[in-house]
């Protein structure tokens, strides 16, 4: 009789690979198990929007790589990000523990977190995401909206321009990246107050021009308070906006009842009146 | 003194810190021992004091999710596009 082997055909150790969310502000968000997949890396890459809170990263791990080298003016994003795929990817390949550690939540308005799962997990590799806390959380709690209350639209605001969308001005409307709206290049890391005008035109189609916008960018050093800006639409243009900072329409109309709907279902009730009673 | 990092890591999982008036803070983190680049930033609110001490790595924060021009099938990067050639964040530029 032949004895099996003791370790499995290939035992040179699988790569694998955890894309998990930093949160956004140092100290308070990042989760245990997200602590747990950077400790316990090989190798550690970071994509966040704060130096201080990479500062802190690194000393969680003694090899921490920074993505943000690899952003350049002039320099399409989208080959930034495929680039920030392939090196960790490579290092996957190579048998090692990886970690992609990315502000917020890494899987929210953000391509490389869940092209790098998906391209790992094609490979044969463990790959998983980990949720973190996002801007859009701490925009709920910082400005007491619930997006359950009247419904909540995302968008990138560059969206919004390029393709037909419909917005609903019964709901609240979220714009990400509006400091680079209208940007096809993909090579700036800015657009001024004219392409911002163009995105004021289009909301005009379904907002007044008065209509209070809200200016947010969430603290990312437990020293920081949020930032809360209220203006009006139209002065949108002409307001200095950070690429961290995120927009807010909150509703400009009152829900609609659906009074068809409606009767359809008192309908329905009356029959199932009528059945419980028969 | 007490090392930054360390602080600002202490606030930030501190319920009574996290949320303590600026005089609070500014009293707690000179009991501390904070750098002076610490306590400034903690009682202007303004975090880029803190540059003074640590530093400034400017940070880009974008990660696109869609536009007409960024489609999957876009081409490899250009061998010229290799990291090596890549120059360091200037620490100069401000950070957006
Ligand atoms: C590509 S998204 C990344 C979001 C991130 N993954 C998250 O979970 O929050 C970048 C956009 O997030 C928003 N954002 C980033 N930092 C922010 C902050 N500190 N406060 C508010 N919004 C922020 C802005 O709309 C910015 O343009």
């Amino acid at each position: 009789m032949k004895t099996p082997p003791l370790l499995p055909p290939n035992d040179a150790r699988r790569g694998n690979l955890a894309c998990v969310g930093m949160g956004m502000t140092l100290g308070s968000h990042l989760t245990p198990l997200a602590r747990s997949h950077i400790e316990q890396a090989d190798v550690v890459f970071a994509a966040l929007s704060d130096g201080i809170v990479q500062m802190w990263l690194q000393r969680m791990h003694a090899d921490v790589r920074s993505l943000q080298p690899y952003y350049q003016v002039g320099k399409s994003r989208m080959q930034t990000y495929r680039q920030w795929v392939d090196l960790m990817m490579t290092e996957v390949r190579a048998g090692k523990r990886v970690c992609g550690v990315f502000y917020g939540h890494p899987g929210i308005f953000a391509w490389s977190p869940h092209k790098a799962i998906e391209v790992a997990r094609a490979e044969g590799f463990e790959a998983h995401m980990e949720p973190g806390i996002s801007a859009e959380d701490c925009l709920y709690a910082d400005l007491g909206i619930d997006p359950g209350r009247f419904g909540c639209q995302h968008f990138e605001a560059s969206q919004l321009l390029f393709y037909q969308r419909r917005i609903d001005p019964t709901g609240y409307l979220v714009l990400w990246q509006v400091g680079l709206v209208g940007d096809r290049s993909l090579t700036r890391f800015e657009t001024g107050p004219a392409y911002r005008q163009v995105l004021v035109d289009l909301l005009s189609h379904d907002y007044p021009l008065d209509h209070e916008v809200i200016i947010y960018r969430g603290a990312t050093l437990p020293i920081e308070k949020p930032r809360i800006r209220r203006v009006a639409l139209r002065d949108l243009p002409d307001i200095p906006l950070t690429t961290e900072e995120t927009v807010v329409l909150p509703p400009a109309e009152a829900l609609k009842p659906n009074l068809a709907i409606q009767e359809r279902l008192k309908a329905l009730d009356k029959l199932d009146k009528a059945d419980a009673f028969a | 003194m007490s090392d930054t990092i360390d602080l600002l890591e202490a606030i930030g999982r501190d319920a009574s810190l996290r949320h303590a008036s600026t005089e609070e803070l500014t009293n707690m983190l000179e009991q501390a021992q904070a750098s002076k680049a610490l306590t400034s930033a903690a009682a202007h609110g303004d975090s880029s004091l803190l540059f003074a001490e640590l530093g400034h790595i400017p940070m880009q924060a974008p990660q696109i999710t869609q536009s007409p021009c960024h489609e999957e099938e876009e081409p490899a990067p250009d061998a010229d596009d290799e990291p090596d050639n890549l120059p360091a964040p200037d620490p100069g530029k401000s950070s957006i």
